[in-house]
This record gives structure tokens, sequence and C-alpha cells, in this order.
């Protein structure tokens, strides 16, 4: 299990992480999520050693993370972190053994993971010859070539195409039923709902929110309900706690303050003809950010 | 721990080495070295022979000067040349003039002097030849006709033929020296050497160039595209930082190898083509000057003067990479690096002029002090050792002085190291730099 308590960091009298604690166990993704200088990346470096934490303690399996650990540990860093005069080959080598693998266990694992992402012919490639998305693909085998139990992904789908976020997908999930903890960053947040079970928001270096991502929605008051009926906006604008309706295609979209409003919204579409929907739909995990990190934002 | 050590040195000895810089900068080298040791075969190769002797015609009109002027030319010589050599051919000249100068204009190598009386100067000499004549044989040749033109002087006094021997014989100089430590032989030396040292050690100084250039470009590069923050998240920034001083310092020191084994190709070329010695291979003022150190005894000296001087220069690669080490981890891009690196080329500098100056400014304090500071006592102590300026204990100092030096940048340099290679950005960065030292 990887622990984070209580764990604060200053740039000297900048306070980039607040006291931030979360915890991510064996086989779980977890989501670390924030606007852009939240402190998410601050938080990854803490977690792989690569800054000391000014207050707090990190754990992995109640352990602290040293040099002793490091090479249980796949780290993918948010810009490219490859050396582009290698070949691919070479640049498997080169993370492998720093890892602590032997080379022809590395081979092996690099051959099984280019053929899964379809690039088996770059292996002996230079880097810098790569497309960029190719380059991310190599940048995340390097990350889990030694099948980590701890992988840390900062913005891993950055410059990916639908097809190639699938595949990382795939390969993220079942890294994570071999037990792995896995924690990630993003700023798509489709993406972090498609596998991320648990997540904290945080917003200059504090957390906003933090959770399993079914509790998180379920405690969540807002609601929104699709409706196809003969009625209109305004009509539904009039019933209180109904916040705002959008028309989507033949639907509309009625966003409400609480679920204790679903029984007025009902009452009044029930009363029109042609009603042909109506649906209570969980609000999408954008939203709660937008709103949380909007609230947030206003204290 | 240790194994990733000697992996990641590994490596990036290979990534120097496997580069087709690395192999197309050898060839040249020492396609360079062996043509620079056999550079007299390959000059006389394209026609000329450079090593014939000036023709001195010498046409008497005095009937008295030739005897003397031409026993004055050849004792000149062999002050400035040696024994052996035949720089001068003197002919006393029986033919006409108009003959004298046509063969003058035909052959480079002539050299017409006429000797006619002057009623005030005793004699008159003209010097006629095709071209320009070189500034050595030149002096030479006025030196030995002033003798000449004393001795006929005194001739014609009617002076007793011993007391003129007496008064024509050169004065031998009893030379003493107090200070017991010093020698005659040094003291003719000490001139060349100031001149020659420097020479022989510009080879280190373009290593050590090479060294910061290649440490600070290499951590400049994996800082640069990220990649340090993996290999910093594997291996500690010490583990990191001595794998690069590894192998900069082993490739610099593969490298003189090379260009020792380069020379030794060329020592044995020479030797192959029946060039002989490279000496005798060396012609004029520089053929002199090897010809005067071989017998001067400082191949003796040579004994302690090559281990001191290995020493101190590795001593000083070691200083300068960690130095180069510290000063990229703290730059965020190349260009930065590049002028961090001028204060220590600069550095270099220093010690070379002043190795280059020592012989003109004998027993300066300051520049004994200058020769045990780090980064500049392995060019200007070894040079101040050869010319007797310095003793062996000061190297020695210099030495002990170089590793207390070295011990320092590695306490203090890796705690830069440390927050140098993840920092990204150059706001604060002194700041930065001065509290990670205190930490």
């Amino acid at each position: 299990m990887l622990e984070v308590k209580n764990v604060t960091k200053y740039y000297g009298n900048f306070k980039a992480v607040d006291n931030l604690s979360f915890s991510v166990k064996e086989g779980e993704i977890f989501g670390l999520l924030g606007v852009n200088g939240a402190g998410k990346t601050t938080t990854f470096r803490m977690i792989i050693g690569l800054l000391d934490v000014t207050e707090g303690t990190i754990l992995l399996d109640g352990k602290p993370i040293d040099y002793s650990v490091t090479d249980k540990i796949g780290f993918l860093t948010e810009e490219r972190s490859l050396l582009i005069k290698m070949t691919v080959r070479e640049q498997a080598i080169y993370y492998g053994t720093l890892k602590g693998m032997k080379e022809k266990k590395i081979i092996e694992r690099l051959e099984e993971l280019l053929a899964k992402f379809g690039i088996s012919e770059y292996i002996d490639k230079k880097i810098k010859e790569l497309s960029k998305g190719n380059q991310q693909k190599i940048q995340f085998i390097m990350a889990i070539i030694n099948e980590p139990r701890l992988l840390i992904l900062d913005e891993p789908f950055s410059g990916l195409d639908p097809f190639n976020v699938e595949l990382f997908k795939n390969e993220i999930v079942e890294l994570s039923k071999k037990g792995s903890i896995i924690i990630f960053s993003s700023h798509r947040m489709e993406h972090v709902e498609l596998f991320c079970k648990k997540l904290v928001i945080i917003l200059k270096g504090k957390t906003v929110l933090e959770g399993y991502l079914k509790d998180i929605k379920e405690k969540y008051q807002k609601k929104n309900i699709m409706i196809k009926a003969d009625i209109k906006k305004d009509e539904l604008l009039k019933i209180d706690g109904v916040e705002e309706v959008t028309e989507k295609a033949d639907e509309l979209e009625v966003k409400i303050s609480s679920s204790k409003i679903v029984d007025n919204v009902f009452k009044a579409v029930s009363k029109k003809k042609n009603v042909t929907k109506f649906v209570v739909e969980e609000p999408s995990l954008n939203e709660i950010f937008v709103s949380k990190v909007g609230e947030a934002y206003e204290k | 721990m240790k194994s990733k050590l000697w992996f990641l040195t590994k490596v990036s000895l290979s990534r120097k080495v496997k580069t087709k810089a690395f192999i197309i900068v050898n060839i040249i080298l020492a396609v360079g070295l062996v043509a620079l040791f056999n550079i007299d075969s390959i000059i006389k190769a394209f026609g000329g022979d450079f090593d014939e002797p000036y023709k001195v015609y010498i046409m008497d009109n005095t009937n008295v000067s030739y005897d003397i002027l031409s026993n004055q030319i050849t004792e000149t010589a062999k002050t400035v040349y040696g024994d052996d050599n035949q720089t001068f051919e003197v002919t006393k000249y029986e033919k006409s003039k108009k003959e004298a100068l046509n063969e003058t204009k035909e052959n480079g190598k002539v050299i017409l002097l006429e000797i006619n009386n002057d009623p005030t100067k005793v004699i008159k000499v003209s010097l006629t030849t095709e071209g320009y004549l070189d500034t050595l044989p030149y002096q030479i040749l006025y030196q030995a006709i002033n003798t000449s033109k004393t001795a006929i002087a005194v001739a014609s006094s009617n002076i007793d033929p011993e007391e003129l021997n007496k008064i024509l014989s050169n004065i031998e100089i009893e030379r003493v020296i107090l200070d017991e430590t010093k020698t005659t032989d040094d003291e003719n030396m000490e001139a060349i050497m100031s001149t020659v040292f420097p020479i022989f050690i510009l080879p280190f100084f373009m290593l050590t160039i090479f060294l910061i250039q290649m440490i600070g470009m290499e951590v400049n590069d994996e800082k640069t595209t990220r990649g340090m923050e993996i290999i910093i998240s594997n291996v500690s920034p010490k583990t990191h930082f001595f794998s690069k001083l590894l192998a900069g310092n082993i490739f610099v020191i593969g490298q003189a190898i090379l260009l020792l084994i380069y020379g030794g190709i060329g020592l044995l070329v020479r030797i192959l083509i029946g060039s002989g010695s490279i000496i005798n291979g060396l012609s004029g003022d520089l053929g002199n000057v090897f010809n005067s150190l071989s017998t001067s005894g400082i191949i003796d000296k040579l004994v302690y003067i090559i281990p001191l001087t290995i020493v101190l220069m590795l001593l000083s690669f070691i200083s300068y990479s960690l130095l180069a080490g510290i000063l990229a981890s703290i730059t965020t891009n190349a260009e930065d690096f590049s002028q961090m690196q001028t204060p220590m080329m600069l550095m270099l500098l220093v010690g070379y002029y002043f190795a280059i100056m020592a012989g003109m400014f004998k027993g300066s304090l300051f520049i004994q002090i200058l020769s045990y500071v780090p980064f500049i006592s392995a060019i200007l102590s070894p040079s101040l050792l050869v010319i007797g300026q310095i003793g062996v204990i000061d190297v020695i100092i210099a030495i002990i002085v170089n590793i207390v030096a070295i011990y320092l940048l590695i306490k203090y340099g890796l705690r830069i190291y440390k927050v140098g290679i993840l920092n990204y950005s150059s706001k604060d960065l002194w700041k930065k730099m001065f509290k990670a030292m205190k930490n």
C-alpha cells in the first residue's frame, strides 16, 4: 500500500503542497487531479524521492521510499524523459538495468510490449526519429518495463489518439489486476472516469475532495435529468432547485441542485404529452471537478 | 548501487566512443601525428635539399683576410650549431666578379663575400645573395667578419704572433653558482625550457578543455531531455555524478594514451623509412634545442618530473571534471553551460601563460604561490620545476592542495549537484545553490 501522510512541501516561502494525505491499496488505480500548478507533479516527485518532503511521511508497504525500493517503481514524467539519441533497444536496456533487470529479461519484456503497442519495427530506431505519439508509447513502455509494484503516471495520455488511449488503459488495468499500485494525473476527466476507482482533487496544494469515485458521485447532491417530452425550458426553470436547462439534440438536460428536486421535476414533466425519456444521471467527474475547484477558488 | 555506477559509467563511455565524431577525430589525430613525426621526409618527398650547406665564396681583394675570415666563420658556426654541424662551406673565390655574381644568381645557397681594403675601417665587405638570407646565418657571418677585422687590424700592427694568438683566443669563463641546488646546466636550460615545456604540456591543455565540454554537455543533455528525472529516481545523484566523472576521466586518459600510441607509430614509421632520430630530422633552431636538451642532463630530471606531472595532471582532470559537472548541473541549457565554462578556460590559460612567463620573472613569489593553486598547478608547477624555480617539495605541496580542493569540491559540490540537476529554472539560482551548500 502507498501511504501519503500529512505531506507538506515548501519551495522557499511558497507552500506547494499543504498537508496532503491519501492512500492507495494494492491493485487500485488512483487519480491525482488538479488544475495546472496544483501540486500534482511536486507530489509525484516527493513520492519517488526526487524531492524531499518538508513535513509528513510517504510509505510504500510500510517503509519509506528510498533507493532500495526504486527498482519496484515505474515513473512516467509529464514531459518527454527519453534520451533521444539512443535507440529504443538501448533506452530499454539503460532504464531496465537501472531498475535492476537483466538484459535478457529486458529484451523479452520490450519485445512483448512493443508487439502489444504495434511498434515492434522501431526496436532499433533512434528515439528522435519516432513520431510524438510513438515516443509517448516508448516512454510508457519504459515506465512499465519492470512490471512495477508502484506505477506513477504524470499525464500519461497527452498527445495520444483515442485508439492509443485504449491501449494504454488496457495495459494499466492489466497491471492493476496483477496487484500494481497505480497513481496518475490527467486533465482529461473522462480518462480518469474510465478506470479510476479512487481520487483526490487538489488545489494550490490543498485537498479539495478525496475518496472513492462512487462515493463522491453519490455524495454529490447535484444531478442531471435527461428529458424527452413536450415541455419548454422556461417551465422547467420555474421549478425551485433547477439550476440550468440545456437543449441537447432532441433532449433537455436539466441540472438540479439536489436529488430531492427529482420528484418536483417528474411531477411537472408527467403532466406533459409525449414523455419518452426521463433519466436521472450521476454528474460527470468533469462537472464535479469544475464545481469543487470553483468553490475552492471562491473561498 | 555499485553495479549501477559501473553500468552508468560504461554507458556514458560507450556513448562517447561509439560516435562517428570520436572515430573521425582519432583518424585525423593518428594521421596528423604520424605526419608530424615524419614532416621532414614528407617535405623532402616533394623535392628540395634542405640540408645543403651555404656555399660561402670569399673574394679576398686584401690578400690577408681569407684565412682569418674562413677560420672565424667555421668557429662561430661551431659555437652556434655544434661541432658536427656543417652549415657553411667556405671557399676562396679565384674567378672574376662577373662569374661570381652569375653563380650567386643561379644558386640560392651561395653567399658571396667580397672583401676590400678600407683606409678608415680596415676592411670593407659586401655580402651578396640571390634572395633573402636567414637571420641566424647572417648574424654568424656578421660576427665572424667583425672578429676578423679586429684580427687583421691587430696583425697589421706588427704584434708578436704569440701575443696575437692570445688576443684572438676565446676567453674561458669559470661559472660559479653559490646555491648548491643549482647547476650551470640548469642555467642554460632555463631559457629554453620556459619556452619548450609549455609546448609539451599543450595536449594536457587541450584534453582538459575536451573533458570540461564533454561532462558539461552530457549532464546538460540528460537534464534538458528530462531523462535525468528517470535516472535520479533510480540512482542517487552521487552515483550519477561519479559515473560522469569516471567516464569523462577514463575517456580523456584513454585519449591521451591513444595520442602516445599515435606518436609511437609515427616514430616507428620514421625508423622504418630510415629517417633516423627525430632530433636529427628537425632542422634549424628547434633541432639545436633538442640537441641541447639531450646533452644537458635534463633526461635525468625527467625520472621524477614525469611522474609528478602525471599525478598533478590526473588530479587536475578530476578537479576540472568535478567543477564542470557542478556547473553543468545548475545550468538549464547548453548555451548557459557554454558561458559557464569560460572561467574554467580562463583558469587554464592563466596557468599556461604564467608557465611561459615564468622565465621572465625569476624568483617571483607570486608565481610560486600560483603554482600551488588547483586548476593551474598541473601546468605551472612542472614548468617551474623544470626550469629550477621551484623544488620537488613545492610540487608535493601543489599535489596536497589539489587533493584538499577535490575533497571540498566533492563535499560541497555534491550538495549543489543534487539540487541543481533537478532544477529547471534560473530564478534565484545562486540563492538555491548557496542554500544547498549550507544544508
